[in-house]
């Protein structure tokens, strides 16, 4: 009697482990969801609703200059888009600018975290001055870049290179790209910054102390101890920050409108010329889509990425 | 291996009044086995983390074997500290969490590996070497965290309530193994408790703690003896002792309605100070169980029978009311009174452990 308790109590609770949801009748059921399907249905409305007419668009030749010609077409638009010089310089310049936005503002935040996580006079001050970029309306600062900081005649940039004796450089023509990467740097290191802030202040002082007493200094610490201990939350940073970075396109439309030629044409911001420039609302649906599903690749990652860090957390 | 000293080590916390360990001199042999003991917020960690060159030393100086480390930085003073929380590197291997500091010494590899090993064989970790701690039990942590300490070869081992995240089972093993480890290695070993039955076993001597200030530092057996005051006294011992006041009139203190003698240097050091009064404690195996002409009476509170002993905890009948009862005395298990009886008891002579009601100190 007694073994056959204890034989069946360790099977008993390891069936146990995940509990059933308990049973509820149906009408307990739909009063638990009733309250929820408001919003459910607005969060229909407004995003999956959109999103199928864009993939319908996107399987139609439609050109709003030429209302008559409105006809299914398969993935001919998909095939366009694939095949078109256009959109592919597109791609590689969305690749560069957020490859390069999300490496900088990534450096730049584990050194300002790093430094935040030290205790100093007005901390507390020089914090909230550093997330302000990322407070800022993105098309505020695109404008602000392009006047007060990017203009070849009065923009600070030029004044502070005058100062160490370089000549005038006009930016936004010579250099599209590196200015909307250090503008777009400008906007994300915050983000950055505070994701690795809040991972190196979850990191226990008892581990940093015994790297101390081991002998370690302070780079050895930080590439040994603290980087790996980051590791989960820099990716979740980088793949967080992808997401939005790619989807870029107010500095672009403000700064460069994509230019000079198609040097700084990112995806958004070739959708929105084929839409409302060419009119081509077949192939800028099927471009949309595209994009959507790169999305959720990255999105997928990062999904991931989230979960197992809370996994490591318990 | 060297010895270590506490020269009038003081830390004052920033923003407090109050130092936090207040003049601490201690002198550890070598090879000596020092356990720091004392209640929470005596400033035994901070004494250990003084030690370790985690905590600021703000006067006085301290010393392992000749150097001055007062200012040293922790790794420069080749000292291995175990945790309470372990601090096991948690994205390492077990291999690679004991073999860290002297990577750090720049070991060579072969030479790391053999110690690794060596320390993995003598704490039964061999088959847990490529594991990283998530994947370990309390107690081969715990061991994971010795072997950090052991592979170094330091000079001293710091251990800051190793025990106290095991179960109570592992801790009463546990606890015999490092006291065993450490004297077969040699190595001087300043270790913090809060628990004074760890103390008392691992110790070669033991120091005492209270408010940032020594109040003792003996063999175990020294302490349970000569308490050097009333609070070591209450402190050291399980079940503890209860010390409370009683009035004292021509050399004898008024115990409920039993006169006990106090010996000549009491009563001379007690008219010198000027009181009326004595503290006076007593061990619970030097108080009998008596018959009703030979000792006071005592109101029974708590019988607790563990088995190989058997404590009752009474009031003294008589006495100025006192909180909780004010005696304890081991009997015999065969015939415990009841809760609510009167029964007599009787202190060895001798045997009571007197105190200056003023200031807490021995008199003796």
């Amino acid at each position: 009697m007694t073994t056959e308790t204890l034989d069946a109590a360790p099977s008993a609770t390891r069936t146990r482990r995940r509990p059933e949801p308990p049973r509820r009748t149906a009408a307990e059921r739909w009063r638990r969801r009733g309250p929820l399907l408001p919003a459910l249905a607005l969060t229909i409305l407004l995003t999956q609703v959109p999103l199928l007419g864009t993939v319908y668009y996107s399987l139609r030749a439609r050109n709003l200059l030429r209302p008559e010609t409105d006809e299914f077409v398969g993935l001919a638009n998909y095939g366009t888009v694939l095949g078109d010089e256009y959109f592919r310089t597109a791609v590689l310049n969305t690749l560069v600018l957020t490859a390069s936005t999300v490496v900088l503002a990534m450096a730049l935040g584990i050194a300002l975290a790093v430094l935040l996580d030290k205790k100093f006079l007005g901390r507390g001050v020089v914090r909230t001055l550093l997330i302000t970029p990322f407070l800022v309306m993105p098309a505020a600062a695109a404008l602000l870049w392009k006047h007060a900081m990017f203009n070849p005649l009065f923009g600070m940039l030029n004044w502070a290179l005058s100062v160490v004796g370089i000549g005038k450089v006009d930016w936004v023509s010579q250099f599209p790209m590196p200015a909307l990467v250090l503008m777009l740097t400008w906007q994300w290191t915050p983000f950055m910054m505070l994701i690795v802030l809040a991972g190196l202040q979850s990191q226990s002082t008892e581990i940093l102390e015994a790297a101390k007493v081991d002998g370690a200094g302070p780079w050895d610490t930080f590439r040994r101890i603290t980087l790996p201990h980051l590791r989960r939350f820099i990716e979740l940073a980088i793949l967080l920050g992808s997401i939005f970075i790619v989807q870029t396109f107010d500095p672009i439309f403000l700064i460069t409108q994509g230019g000079p030629g198609q040097a700084t044409t990112n995806l958004p911001f070739a959708i929105y010329q084929t839409t409302f420039r060419a009119f081509e609302v077949g192939e800028a649906a099927a471009a949309g889509v595209i994009v959507v599903i790169g999305t959720i690749v990255i999105a997928a990652f990062a999904l991931r990425v989230i979960s197992s860090l809370f996994q490591e957390e318990s | 291996m060297a010895t270590v000293s506490y020269e009038q080590a003081t830390r004052v916390y920033p923003g407090t009044g109050a130092p936090a360990v207040d003049g601490l001199d201690i002198h550890i042999d070598d090879g000596e086995f020092l356990v720091l003991v004392g209640p929470s917020g005596c400033g035994k960690s901070t004494s250990l983390r003084m030690l370790a060159g985690l905590e600021d030393v703000d006067q006085g100086t301290i010393r392992i074997g000749d150097r001055d480390v007062t200012h040293l930085a922790p790794g420069k003073r080749d000292v291995a500290m175990v945790f309470q929380s372990y601090a096991l590197y948690p994205h390492m291997s077990v291999a690679e969490n004991m073999g860290f500091a002297l990577e750090m010494a720049k070991v060579s590899k072969d030479e790391r590996v053999r110690r690794v090993r060596e320390a993995a064989r003598i704490l039964d970790l061999e088959s847990y070497l490529g594991r990283k701690p998530k994947a370990l039990s309390g107690g081969q942590r715990q061991r994971v965290a010795m072997g950090r300490a052991i592979v170094r070869q330091p000079q001293a081992f710091l251990m800051d309530e190793p025990l106290s995240n095991l179960d109570a089972k592992l801790r009463v093993s546990t606890r015999s193994q490092i006291a065993e480890l450490q004297r077969r290695l040699g190595v001087t070993t300043v270790y913090v408790t809060h628990d004074q039955v760890e103390a008392m076993t691992m110790g070669d001597r033991v120091a005492v703690l209270k408010d940032g200030l020594l109040q003792q530092c003996d063999t175990p057996l020294g302490l349970y003896r000569r308490p050097a005051n009333a609070f070591v006294a209450g402190f050291i011992g399980s079940p503890a002792m209860k010390i409370r006041e009683f009035t004292v009139t021509d050399g004898h203190a008024r115990v409920g309605e039993l006169d006990v003698a106090l010996s000549r240097s009491v009563v001379d050091q007690l008219a010198a100070e000027d009181a009326t009064s004595v503290l006076l404690g007593f061990r619970p195996e030097s108080v009998d169980l008596v018959g009703p002409s030979e000792g006071f009476p005592v109101t029974v509170r708590l019988v607790e029978e563990l088995g190989a002993d058997t404590y009752l905890y009474g009031s003294i009948t008589g006495a100025a009311e006192f909180d909780g009862p004010d005696i304890v005395a081991r009997i015999d298990q065969d015939r415990p009174p009841r809760i609510g009886d009167t029964v007599h008891l009787r202190v060895r002579p001798g045997q009571e452990h007197a105190f200056s009601p003023a200031t807490g100190v021995r008199l003796a």
